[in-house]
């Protein structure tokens, strides 16, 4: 029973194969039909060589199982569009060098660098680049050196032969190729058809449609024009990363190809143009790998950040969390130690009351519990009410736990103990941590007897309790005061600097405010609201 | 329940959280030992005596002094006591903190009662031992308290090895009286024989 599954499933992979073999052959012919303009000589070498980019990205997307295929439909291609000019055997002795050499490139690419048919990083875009400049190059020696060898002379000499060749396939692969993966890769299509939707996107390419238009209304030097398709290229490459550089690419090459067609040019116009293409695409190609691993990285790095801060956040609660826990734990082995003890050696009050501190700090432990999974649903915060008194201790006790070397005047002075704030204690504590620390290291480089940090508090109108945290640092530089609140940036030498982001997110959250007050020194005021003033 | 407990031995809970303070000492009480909680730091620097034997499990994290400065400002004092650091914030640099401190254990609540109960096992039993030698060595020092100022500069002198000719050389007596003193001095000191009295010149030596 079971052993026929993979039978079947042979079968119908056989039939998907065969679809695609199919698929693919048509693909390429009319690829190869289309491109098959100014050939020279006898043989075919034509300026812009597309329908190996195909062979290869098919090879690279499916394996290397179509090379077979590969040579079929090369050898379908010589002998419907060429007439086969050197006659059956030459064109299966040429077919199979073109087969061997772009199976040749996708191996390398594929065994030796693992590509999987996506461009990610430059590095990859570097290797791609290399593999098809050399394999075209040994592909483009051995198809005109099999072509000499038979006795077909040349006009040009062997070198400047193989120059062309290599150079239609190079463009060719270049140009194509990535397009064909952007276009394979799901990702890559969502994001060119997300681009489009764009009006800049729809100027930037009627533009470089414009341009290419201008350039070969210029007559028999459209190449002298060319220069200026690299301003809209390197616009869209910016704007759209790699698939909108692809897209460009293709288009001025389908542009130049045409425009060669409709202007009959010279040969020679032809290659100098082809060059150009050439370095056009690779510019592309490079802006928008760097365009996107940019936006990656920018990517990565929020996701960082909210890691950091809930890690952050999950590290105070974990503690909150620990110290009900193990007051439990005690109680619960307390308990255990007394009912070991027999019937008669246990009070039943005191078990009794054990236990109900038990279901106390259980109780204690749930709400922690709680608020944890409301940050995490909601974003939200847990308030409730706070004495000023509770937070003050708290930051005297930060400030006595950062003191190590006890050489800096720390202070907390307050008249406002006695008021209740509407706050989450915890996250609360964590601003006030942060502040505190920043200025301890804000003093930590000052002369001694310089070292100052005080924590105050004054009411403002409106009910609301202000906490400034100040040093007798040096301050910031306005450049730095600025940034102060972005996540990354940081006026120290170590240290992620996303402390003042996420301290500012809370005071946002607790309707209150978080602002640097000072000029000289470091001084930060967080303002919070105080709770119901209405005595 | 221990011989540290019976020889006077307390156990010091530093802990701000006050349901941990509370359910430790119900534990330890429970397990026979002798508790007595502080909410901080600073209240156990205020009530401490010099002559408390024990051992102390004090948080890392407390409101003030962190445990780990408390047993800084013990040691820096001329107390030995013995240290369970215990955290509800673990972490591999709060623990190496601790250790580099000297402490006996560090523990991460919530700890098991028998993890616990290790931990000031050890503690105590460095504890003891540091009483122990503490009273023989009080012993020792009454001991030596005892002997006239010739004496112990016969005992001194038998301590470097000098035989009774050589030491009535050098203190300028005669040999006789030097082993009337030496006799007198094994006598005081309880010493059955001259390697005693060697152990006691060394140890008086190291006093001094």
């Amino acid at each position: 029973m079971m052993a026929d599954f993979p039978a079947m499933g042979a079968r119908r992979s056989l039939a998907v194969d065969a679809r695609d073999a199919l698929l693919f052959g048509a693909c390429y012919l009319a690829l190869d039909w289309a491109s098959n303009i100014y050939p020279l000589g006898p043989f075919n070498v034509t300026p812009w060589n597309p329908p190996p980019a195909l062979s290869i990205v098919w090879m690279l997307l499916g394996g290397l199982r179509y090379a077979p295929v590969v040579f079929a439909a090369t050898l379908a291609g010589d002998l419907l569009f060429r007439d086969a000019p050197g006659g059956l055997q030459i064109s299966i002795i040429t077919s199979l060098i073109l087969a061997a050499g772009y199976t040749g490139i996708a191996a390398v690419l594929r065994l030796r660098f693992q590509f999987d048919g996506r461009l990610r990083d430059t590095r990859q875009l570097w290797i791609f680049v290399a593999a098809t400049a050399v394999g075209a190059a040994i592909i483009g020696i051995f198809y005109v050196g099999a072509l000499s060898a038979a006795g077909f002379g040349f006009r040009d000499s062997f070198i400047a032969v193989v120059f062309r060749f290599w150079l239609g396939d190079t463009v060719g692969i270049l140009v194509t190729a990535p397009l064909l993966m952007v276009a394979a890769d799901p990702e890559g299509r969502r994001h060119l058809m997300r681009s489009w939707r764009k009006p800049e996107t729809v100027l930037q390419f009627a533009t470089l449609l414009g341009l290419i238009l201008f350039m070969f209304q210029g007559g028999a030097k459209p190449q002298q024009y060319f220069y200026l398709l690299f301003l809209p290229l390197i616009w869209i490459a910016s704007r759209n990363g790699l698939s909108g550089a692809v897209a460009a690419s293709g288009i001025v090459q389908i542009g130049v190809v045409l425009g060669v067609q409709i202007g009959s040019l010279q040969a020679l116009a032809i290659v100098e143009l082809q060059v150009l293409v050439t370095a056009l695409t690779l510019t592309g190609l490079a802006l928008g790998i760097i365009v996107d691993e940019r936006e990656r990285a920018l990517e990565d790095l929020k996701r960082t950040l909210r890691l950091a801060a809930a890690s952050e956040m999950a590290g105070a609660i974990a503690h909150e969390i620990n110290q009900p826990l193990s007051a439990m734990h005690n109680y619960g082995s307390a308990c255990q130690i007394m009912l070991r003890r027999g019937k008669d050696a246990v009070s039943h009050s005191e078990l009794s009351s054990t236990l109900d501190k038990m279901l106390q700090e259980s109780k204690r432990a749930a709400e922690v519990v709680r608020r944890l999974q409301d940050l995490f649903r909601r974003g939200t915060i847990q308030l409730e009410p706070v004495k000023v008194a509770i937070l003050l201790e708290r930051a005297n006790a930060i400030g006595q736990e950062l003191n190590l070397s006890g050489d800096v005047n720390f202070r907390v002075d307050s008249n406002d103990s006695a008021r209740t704030l509407l706050a989450d204690r915890v996250q609360i504590e964590l601003v006030l941590r942060n502040l505190i620390a920043n200025a301890f290291e804000a003093v930590a480089g000052m002369p001694p007897g310089q070292k100052e940090v005080t924590v105050l508090t004054r009411m403002l109108k409106g009910g609301r309790i202000m906490f400034r945290v100040a040093d007798t640092g040096e301050g910031m530089s306005p450049l730095v005061q600025q940034r102060l609140f972005e996540p990354l940036s940081t006026s120290k030498a170590t240290g992620m600097g996303i402390g003042l982001a996420i301290s500012r997110t809370i005071a946002d959250a607790h309707g209150g405010a978080l602002t640097l007050s000072g000029q000289r020194h470091g001084q930060f005021d967080l303002v919070l609201p105080t709770e119901a003033d209405d005595e | 329940m221990s011989d540290a407990t019976e020889s006077g031995c307390t156990v010091f809970i530093v802990d701000d959280d006050e349901p941990m303070r509370d359910s430790l000492a119900l534990l330890l009480g429970l397990l026979g030992y002798r508790a007595a909680s502080f909410a901080s730091a600073e209240a156990f620097l205020a009530a401490y005596q010099d002559n408390w034997t024990g051992c102390v499990v004090a948080d890392l994290k407390l409101p003030g002094k962190s445990g780990i400065e408390l047993q800084a400002e013990l040691r820096a004092g001329g107390s030995q006591l013995p240290f369970v650091i215990i955290t509800a914030h673990g972490g591999v640099t709060s623990a190496r903190a601790a250790f580099h401190a000297d402490a006996v254990d560090f523990l991460e609540k919530p700890f098991d009662e028998a993890d616990l109960r290790t931990a000031i096992e050890k503690g105590l039993a460095k504890e003891l031992g540091r009483v122990q030698r503490a009273a023989a060595d009080r012993e020792e020092a009454l001991k030596l308290e005892k002997l006239t100022h010739r004496e112990r500069e016969v005992l001194d002198l038998a301590g470097k090895g000098l035989h009774a000719k050589e030491i009535a050389r050098a203190l300028g007596i005669s040999p006789r009286t030097v082993e009337v003193h030496k006799a007198s001095v094994m006598n005081k000191l309880g010493a059955r024989n001259v390697a005693e009295l060697v152990r006691f010149a060394m140890a008086a030596d190291k006093c001094s």
